[in-house]
C-alpha cells in the first residue's frame, strides 16, 4: 500500500472522482429525465382531428354547430368555411351571438366578427379557420389539424 | 371515576407496555408524559405561557392541521367508492349521494373540510404575518409555509376535478388554460399536466393520482418538517425573545464515533433560553388538553356544515356546453377577474409576483421589530403593503364571486343578469 502514495494516489482519487461521481451523477439525471418523458404521452385517445360531416345541402344558411367537433361550419350561399368554436381566451365553447353575425364567449365576454377577428373581451387571438374539403361520395371534412385563413372558402 | 379507570386501566402491565407512563401525578411524570410518547413527543415538554393563550395564534395552524388530518381519513374513505373515470366518476359520485350509507355525509365533510382549510391556511398565514413571527430565525419556515399554502391550494384544485361534473370540468378547463399562458413552456406544461390537450380521461387521471398520493404525500412531510422547525426555531415567536445567535459548535464536541442526526446541530435557541421557570408551564396537561378542545369544536362544526348543507353536485360534464357563467374554484376568482382583463398578468405575472414576494419577504424586512406582537406599531410600513395587497385580492375575489353574471357582465348579486339560452 506503501507505494501507492504520490502520483498513484493522486490518480486513484481522481478516478474515484470523476468516474465514480459521474457516473452516479449521470444515473440520477438520466433517472430524472427518463420519469419526465415518461409523463408526456405518446397516444392520445382524443377525437379524430378530421371530421366528415353531411353532403353540403344539408345545412342552412350561417353557422351550424358542430357538436363532436366543436366547431361551426359557416355557409354562405354556395361557399362552405368551417370555424373552430374553442374560445383563445382560456378554452370554453362560444356562441353565435344574437345578430347571427360573429361568435361571443360566454365566460369572460369575447367577442368574435364573422371573420372570427376579436372585436373585444379578453380573447388575443382569433379563433382558427379549418381547411374544409369535399370527399368522393360528395360529403363535406373538415381538417382541424389544418389550419387556413380566414377568406379560402370551399365552393361548391 | 373516568380517572380511576384510568389510572388502573394504564397501571395494568398491558396498559404499561403500551403507554409506557402511566396518568401522571408528579411534576417528573409530567415531563416524561411529553417525552416518552410518540404522538406527544412532537412537542416541548414544557412551554411559555404565551403559547396557551388564545390571543397568541387563533388556534389557527392547529385547526389548518387538524382539517388536512379530517381531510385524510374522509378521503381515504370516499376512494372506497371513488372509480376515476370518466364514465364512473359522476355514477359513483351520484352512488355516494344516494346509495352509500353516510356517503353524503363524508362527501360533504370532505368538501366542507377542503374549503375551509383553504380559509385556514390563509388566516393563518394572515396571522404569522401580522405578530411578525416570520423573523430570524424562523424565515425558513415561513418558506416552507408558503409551499404548503400552494400545495393546500393545488390539493384543492385537482380534487375539483374529480366529480366530473359541469362544476369541476369547466372550472378544471379555464384554470388549466391559464397555465397556457406562461411564456414558452406553458403550453407544454398544461399539455403534461392534462396528459393531452383538453380535459379529458388522461386528465382525470392525472389529477386524481396528484390529489390522492403525490400532494398530500409531499404536505404531510413538509407539515412534519414545519411543526419540527417550530419548535427548533424556540417555540412560537414572541416579545423580548433572545436575539437569535449562530452557535458554532466545536468541532470537537462531537464524538466522531456516532453518527448525529442534523437536528443536534440546529441552533442554540430552544424554548429555555431566556425564559424564567416560573413562565413555563407542563405541555401535559395545559397545552394537550386544549389542543383536544379545539379539535373537538372543529369536529363539531364540521360535522354540523355536512350535515345540514350538501355539496353541490351539477349535470354531466358537457364539453360543448359551458354554464354561463363558467367560473374558477373561489380562491381563484380574484385571478379570473384580472384573467377577464388579460390572461398573461391575471394567470402568471401576479399569482408569480405574489409567490415570489410572499417568499422573499422575510429576507427583505430584516428588522427585528414586533415579533411577537399584533399590529406592532413599528411595522406600519409592512403593515400597510401587506394589508393592500389582501384588501385588493379580497375585494378582486368577491367581485369576481358575486358581482359577475352571464358573459362575464357586471352584475349586482341581490338582482342577478339573466341570459336567455342560446344555440
Ligand atoms: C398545511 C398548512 C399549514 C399547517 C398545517 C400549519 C401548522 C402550523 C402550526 C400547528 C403552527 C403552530 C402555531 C399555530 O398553531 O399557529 C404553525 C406555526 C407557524 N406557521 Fe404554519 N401551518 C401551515 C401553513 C403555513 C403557512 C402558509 C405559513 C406562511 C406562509 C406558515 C408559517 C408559519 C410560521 C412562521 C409559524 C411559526 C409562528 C410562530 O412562531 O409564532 N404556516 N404552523
Ligand atoms: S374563455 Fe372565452 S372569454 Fe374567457
Amino acid at each position: 500500500m506503501n507505494s501507492m502514495s504520490g502520483a498513484n494516489s493522486n490518480r486513484r482519487d481522481f478516478f474515484q472522482l470523476v468516474l465514480g461521481w459521474g457516473a452516479a451523477l449521470f444515473a440520477f439525471c438520466a433517472s430524472l429525465a427518463g420519469a419526465a418523458r415518461f409523463m408526456i404521452p405518446n397516444v392520445l385517445y382524443e377525437p379524430n382531428q378530421r371530421c366528415k360531416l353531411l353532403k353540403p345541402e344539408e345545412y342552412e344558411e350561417g353557422a351550424t354547430f358542430i357538436a363532436e367537433s366543436r366547431l361551426f361550419l359557416v355557409r354562405k350561399g354556395n361557399t362552405f368555411r368551417a370555424v373552430s368554436g374553442v374560445c383563445t381566451h382560456l378554452g370554453c365553447t362560444v356562441l353565435r351571438n344574437s345578430k347571427g353575425n360573429g361568435f361571443h364567449c360566454p365566460c369572460h365576454g369575447s367577442q368574435f366578427n364573422e371573420n372570427a377577428v376579436v372585436t373585444g373581451g379578453p380573447a388575443p387571438r382569433p379563433l382558427p379557420w379549418y381547411l374544409v374539403e369535399l370527399s368522393r361520395d360528395g360529403r363535406l371534412v373538415v381538417n382541424a389539424a389544418h389550419v387556413v385563413a380566414a377568406d379560402k372558402y370551399l365552393v361548391v | 371515576m373516568l380517572k380511576k379507570l384510568w389510572a388502573q386501566l394504564l397501571g395494568t402491565r398491558i396498559g404499561r407496555s403500551v403507554f409506557r407512563v402511566g396518568l401522571p401525578a408528579s411534576n417528573l411524570q409530567r415531563a416524561q408524559v411529553a417525552i416518552s410518547s410518540f404522538l406527544l413527543h412532537m412537542q416541548p415538554a414544557k412551554v411559555h405561557q404565551r403559547t396557551l393563550k388564545f390571543s397568541t395564534t387563533l388556534g389557527l395552524g392547529l385547526i389548518t392541521l387538524y382539517l388536512f388530518f379530517i381531510l385524510i381519513i374522509t378521503g381515504v374513505l370516499l376512494m372506497f367508492y371513488y372509480v376515476p373515470s370518466t364514465d364512473l366518476a359522476y355514477q359513483s359520485m351520484k352512488d355516494l349521494e344516494f346509495v352509500v350509507t353516510a356517503g353524503m355525509v363524508l362527501r360533504n365533510m370532505h368538501r366542507w373540510a377542503a374549503h375551509l382549510m383553504v380559509i385556514f391556511v390563509m388566516l393563518h398565514m394572515c396571522r404569522v404575518f401580522y405578530t411578525g413571527a416570520y423573523k430570524q430565525p424562523r424565515e425558513f419556515n415561513w418558506v416552507i409555509g408558503v409551499i404548503l399554502f400552494i400545495l393546500t391550494l393545488a390539493l384543492s384544485f385537482t380534487g375539483y376535478l374529480l366529480p366530473w361534473d359541469q362544476l369541476a370540468f369547466w372550472a378544471i378547463t379555464v384554470g388549466s388554460s391559464i397555465a397556457g399562458y406562461a411564456p414558452i413552456v406553458g403550453e407544454k406544461i398544461k399539455f403534461i399536466l392534462l396528459g393531452g390537450h383538453t380535459v379529458g380521461q388522461a386528465a382525470l387521471l392525472r389529477f386524481y393520482v396528484l390529489h390522492v398520493v403525490l400532494l398530500p404525500g409531499a404536505a404531510l412531510v413538509l407539515i412534519g418538517i414545519h411543526l419540527w422547525r417550530v419548535r427548533k426555531d424556540g417555540g412560537l415567536a414572541r416579545p423580548g425573545e433572545p436575539a437569535f445567535t449562530q452557535e458554532e459548535l466545536p468541532a470537537t464536541a462531537l464524538p466522531t464515533t456516532k453518527s448525529y442526526g442534523l437536528m443536534e446541530l440546529a441552533h442554540g435557541t430552544t424554548p429555555a433560553v431566556g425564559v424564567e421557570p416560573d413562565d413555563e408551564v407542563f405541555t401535559w396537561p395545559n397545552l394537550i388538553f386544549r389542543e383536544i378542545l379545539v379539535f373537538m369544536l372543529v369536529v363539531v362544526l364540521l360535522l354540523v356544515l355536512a350535515i345540514f348543507w350538501n355539496a353541490p353536485l351539477e349535470e354531466f360534464a358537457n364539453p360543448v356546453h359551458p354554464p354561463n357563467p363558467a367560473k374558477a374554484p373561489w380562491y381563484f376568482l380574484g385571478l379570473q377577474e384580472l384573467v377577464s382583463y388579460s390572461a398573461l398578468w391575471g394567470g402568471v405575472i401576479v399569482p408569480a409576483l405574489i409567490v415570489v414576494a410572499l417568499v422573499a419577504l422575510p429576507y427583505l424586512d430584516r428588522r427585528r421589530a414586533g415579533i411577537g406582537v399584533w399590529f406592532s406599531r413599528e411595522r406600519k410600513v409592512a403593515l400597510s403593503i401587506f394589508s393592500i395587497c389582501l384588501v385588493t385580492m379580497i375585494v378582486l375575489t368577491i367581485i369576481g364571486s358575486v358581482f359577475r353574471g352571464p358573459n362575464w357582465s357586471f352584475q349586482v348579486p341581490w338582482k342577478p343578469n339573466i341570459v336567455a339560452e342560446e344555440r
